[in-house]
Order: C-alpha cells, then structure tokens, then sequence
C-alpha cells in the first residue's frame, strides 16, 4: 500500500531544523496519520457494542446525544487510549518544531524582516493591539505559548510554529503550501460564480495567510489583504508572502470591529476562523462582513459542517477537540443557526446557504479524486469527505 | 486574574506547554504519564532508526564499512559531554506530562477554569 509520504514545501523563513528533528516531526505526523486509519474506525464498534450495552444497564436506554456518547465512552479503555494518543501526537507535534524553532528564531526574524522590507505590501502590527479573549484565554490547538502571544515588535515565532505545526497537523493534505482551504474556495467561486470578478477581497483570521495567498495567485489583478489578532502570525505572514513574491497586504485586525470604511470589498473570506471565535462575536463579525461588502459582494466562511448535518456519534467524535484539543468554541459554534444569523445582520436571505467546496488537493488526478471525494463525512479523519463546509452569502445590489 | 492565565514553560525560554488544563484519559493514576513517556521513547527510536539508515546509506554509497568502524570507535571527553547533554534533553522530553502537571498545580490552572473559559467563550 502506498504510504503517505505528502512533504511541505519548503521556503526561506520555514524551521524545518536538522535531520533528528526533522525525523521527530515526521514521527508526529505518522503517529497522526497512524491513529486516523487504525484507531479512529474501532471506535465505532466498540461505542455500538460493550459502551451502548453498559450505558443501557445502567440507564435503561440508549444513549440519546453526543453528551450521552460521552459520558458513556470516557470510561472505555479503547476510547482512553484513542484519546489519550491523540492528545500525545499534539503535543509531540508542537515540541518537535519548537526544538529548531528555539534555536534558529533570530536567525529566522532576521530573515523575515529582511524579506518585509523588500515588499511594497502594507504591513501593520501593534505591541498595544487588545487581543480577544477568546484567543488569548487557552492556547488554542495546544500550541505552547498560543497564536497571539508577542515577545517584541517584531516577533514572528507563533506564526512560525503554526506553519510547520499545521502542516504536520494536516499530514500533507492541505497540500505543500497548506494552503488547500483558499485554493477549494477558489475554484468554488470560479465554478459557482464564473461572472463574480472580485477587485478588493478580505481573508479574516487568515494567521500566516496560508489560504490568504491562493486568492492573489487566482486573482491576480485584484488587492488581497490578511487580518488576524495575532500580531507574530501576521509579520511571519507578511515575510513569508514576500518569499513567495506575492504582493498581499497583512494587518494585525480584529475581524468584529475592523478599521477599514464600510463598502471597502468585494469578496470577504474567512477559513477555519469562526469556531476559534465566541458565541458573541460571530454575529459582530458577520455584521462587520456585511458592513465592509459592497453592494452584490459575497461573504464566504469556510469551516467544518455544522452539527445538525451529522449523526451523534459523529457529534461526539468532532466534539473531542473541544475537550482535548483546546477549542472551547468549537462544539458550541457547531449549534449557532449560521443562515438565521447571517440573514439577520442583512444578507440577502435567499442567498444565504451551506454548500461544499471539494478540496482542491484531491483534484490532482481524477482516479485521487473519485477515490477521495466519493467518500461519506467521517468525524475525526483530516479533510473528511473530501470537501469543505462554506456558508456564503451576498449582499443585496440595492443596499 | 488567574495565575494560568500568564502561565509559560520554565525549563527553555520558549513555552512548551499550552495554557489549559490537560485532561486526565485513563483513571489510573500516572497512566497518562506513562503514556506520554512511552510515545516520545517510539519516536526517539524512530529517529535514532532513521538517522542510522541515512548514515548507512551515505557510507555505502562511498563504499565505507561502517559496522567494523563503529566497533573500533573511542570516545573523547568533548563526545562524552554532546552525549550526556542530549540524554539530559531527552529526559526533559521524556517527563513532558509531568512537568505539565507541576505547572498546573504552580499556576492554579484547573478543569473548573477550563469550563468557565468554555461557558464563557459561548456567551462572550
């Protein structure tokens, strides 16, 4: 069988480090690609079989929501050990990059600023900027030290060890650039909305732009800008971009109350950003998408599907990240009613909709794709389904 | 204000632990430790595995026999220290759970507060 041997691409500001370190990163990406094909699928035999038998003894019914699949699971040995080795692969992911990281971050901020100076893109961070709670309260993925933390001015170690971190996290299959979120998006709009030409387009909570960069290179004659709170992500953007000699502005921004004036864009996007938000600031943020659009532009947020789209089990499954993975929003994101919110705020209400934008690593070859993109949504596994969840909206051309 | 809040690592500069209480998975007492300890133990073997192979494969390539010559190798004073420092870092991989466990008792970090970041973060 052929083996996953998916490899990222490397560029000047990248802490790959020495051959051990580099070995224990591959280490945590196999032990991650071990857990989704051999651990993951016996954990529905063993919920359906002993864990349902038990729970009906002692409740004298089946278990009846993702609560009750917890409650009944955290005691089974399998599950413990399916956990337990999950929550391990993070933290071995994260200490295997920050080991070169340590020692080649001055190098590495040398590098990156050298590189920020050669580009003509606007780049703005500040040391005073109020960086939201919900960011700043766990380290979210287990990321020591989390996303948003500065040491100086021109720090950029988080969005350093969230490049390679992701990367490794993602196994590959956000392709070399980890960039498959922007690229999937792309193509949707390019099949979904041939006449839709965006000019001025926004990637909120873009971090060190990795989907930010597709929308310049599909796009290339429109201005592409990245916001995000996180002022190291957004110098490491900044540089890293500029190594790619792609001309995209980054602002260390908060998407709820942005700085820009009301109509500024014509597409705004955001990727796997809402479920790090808050219950109060997901209404904020689409308020301020609607604000920022102008009249007939699109918003489209791509995310992971929304809990009434799958069964309980399934519930249960992605609801561990919320438990075991630092993501206190994300199980509680999961029952917003994204369409009633986003009408509400003002879109259009016969344009808003969920739709599936089919990831476009797997369209390299037609037989990887009809293998990968027929699959069903399966909990757990990176890139399930082969596609990503997009909730788009437009505003009305009257407005 | 919680002490969690500002918490960091203490043994490299670098923080490498992540704010929020680790959840315990098995209910035995210091399994989760053990856990922990035997993965970094499988990757630390990997490694040494990999590195051997590339070795390996680089002096065969120029035609040297690396079994006989490790066999007759000596060590100085300077690879004796490399080996003592490495084994020490390795020690420090090694009890990762631990040390995260001291520094949540250090810092009062707890699963109470992991719930009301959650609850929280839900409302605002």
């Amino acid at each position: 069988m052929d083996q996953n041997i998916f490899q990222q691409a490397p560029h000047q500001i990248l802490a790959l480090g020495n051959h051990d370190e580099q070995m224990r990163q591959e280490f945590s990406k196999s032990f991650r690609q071990y857990i989704q094909n051999a651990l993951l699928p016996g954990l529905s035999p063993v919920f359906e079989g002993r864990v349902t038998r038990k729970f009906e003894k002692e409740h004298g019914r089946v278990p009846a929501d993702r609560h009750d699949i917890r409650k009944a699971m955290v005691t089974d040995s399998y599950f413990q050990t399916y956990a337990s080795s999950t929550r391990i692969a993070q933290e071995l992911l994260w200490s295997s990059v920050i080991d070169p990281l340590e020692r080649d971050i001055d190098v590495l901020t040398e590098k990156a600023e050298a590189l920020s100076a050669q580009s003509s893109a606007v780049l703005k961070t500040s040391e005073d900027f109020d960086v939201p709670r919900y960011v700043s309260a766990i380290d979210i993925h287990c990321m020591p030290g989390g996303y948003a933390s500065s040491r100086s001015a021109k720090d950029i170690f988080a969005g350093a060890l969230y490049d390679r971190g992701v990367y490794l996290y993602a196994m590959g299959f956000m392709g070399p650039d980890n960039d498959d979120m922007g690229r999937s998006v792309c193509n949707y709009i390019k099949r979904n909305l041939p006449d839709f030409e965006p000019e001025i387009i926004l990637d909120m909570g873009c971090t060190i732009g990795h989907s930010t960069l597709p929308f310049k290179e599909e796009f290339p004659d429109a201005e592409v800008t990245g916001i995000d709170v996180a002022g190291p992500c957004i110098r490491y953007a900044h540089a890293r971009a500029a190594a790619k000699g792609l001309n995209v502005g980054f602002l260390q921004e908060n998407a709820e109350e942005t700085s820009f004036a009301d109509g500024s864009f014509d597409l705004i996007v955001s990727h796997i950003l809402l479920h790090e938000t808050s219950g109060k600031a997901m209404p904020r943020i689409f308020a301020e998408c609607y604000r920022l659009l102008k009249p007939g532009g699109y918003m489209i947020h791509a995310d992971l599907p929304p809990f009434g789209k799958m069964g309980p089990f399934m519930q249960f499954i992605l609801d561990n990240e919320t438990y075991y993975n630092n993501e206190p929003f994300w199980g509680a994101m999961r029952e917003v009613d994204q369409i009633k919110l986003a009408r509400e705020v003002g879109f259009a209400a016969d344009t808003v909709r969920f739709d599936t934008a089919p990831m476009a690593v797997m369209e390299l070859s037609e037989a990887e794709q009809a293998a990968l993109t027929d699959r069903e949504f399966v909990a757990g596994e990176y890139a399930p389904g082969g596609g990503w969840e997009v909730l788009i909206a437009q505003k009305g051309e009257a407005e | 204000m919680n002490a969690a809040t500002e918490q960091t690592g203490t043994e490299t500069p670098s923080p490498r632990h992540a704010k929020g209480k680790r959840p315990d998975f098995y209910a035995a007492e210091g399994m989760d430790e053990a856990m922990s300890m035997i993965m970094v133990l499988a990757s630390e073997l990997c490694t040494m595995r990999d590195r051997m192979d590339t070795v390996e494969q680089i002096a065969l390539e120029k035609g040297i026999d690396l079994g006989a010559e490790i066999d007759d190798f000596s060590y100085s004073p300077k690879s004796l220290n490399q080996r003592e420092e490495r084994r020490q870092a390795f020690f420090n991989r090694l009890f990762y759970v631990t040390q995260k466990k001291a520094l949540e008792q250090a810092t009062e970090d707890s699963s109470e507060r992991y719930q009301d970041v959650l609850r929280d973060t839900a409302k605002g």
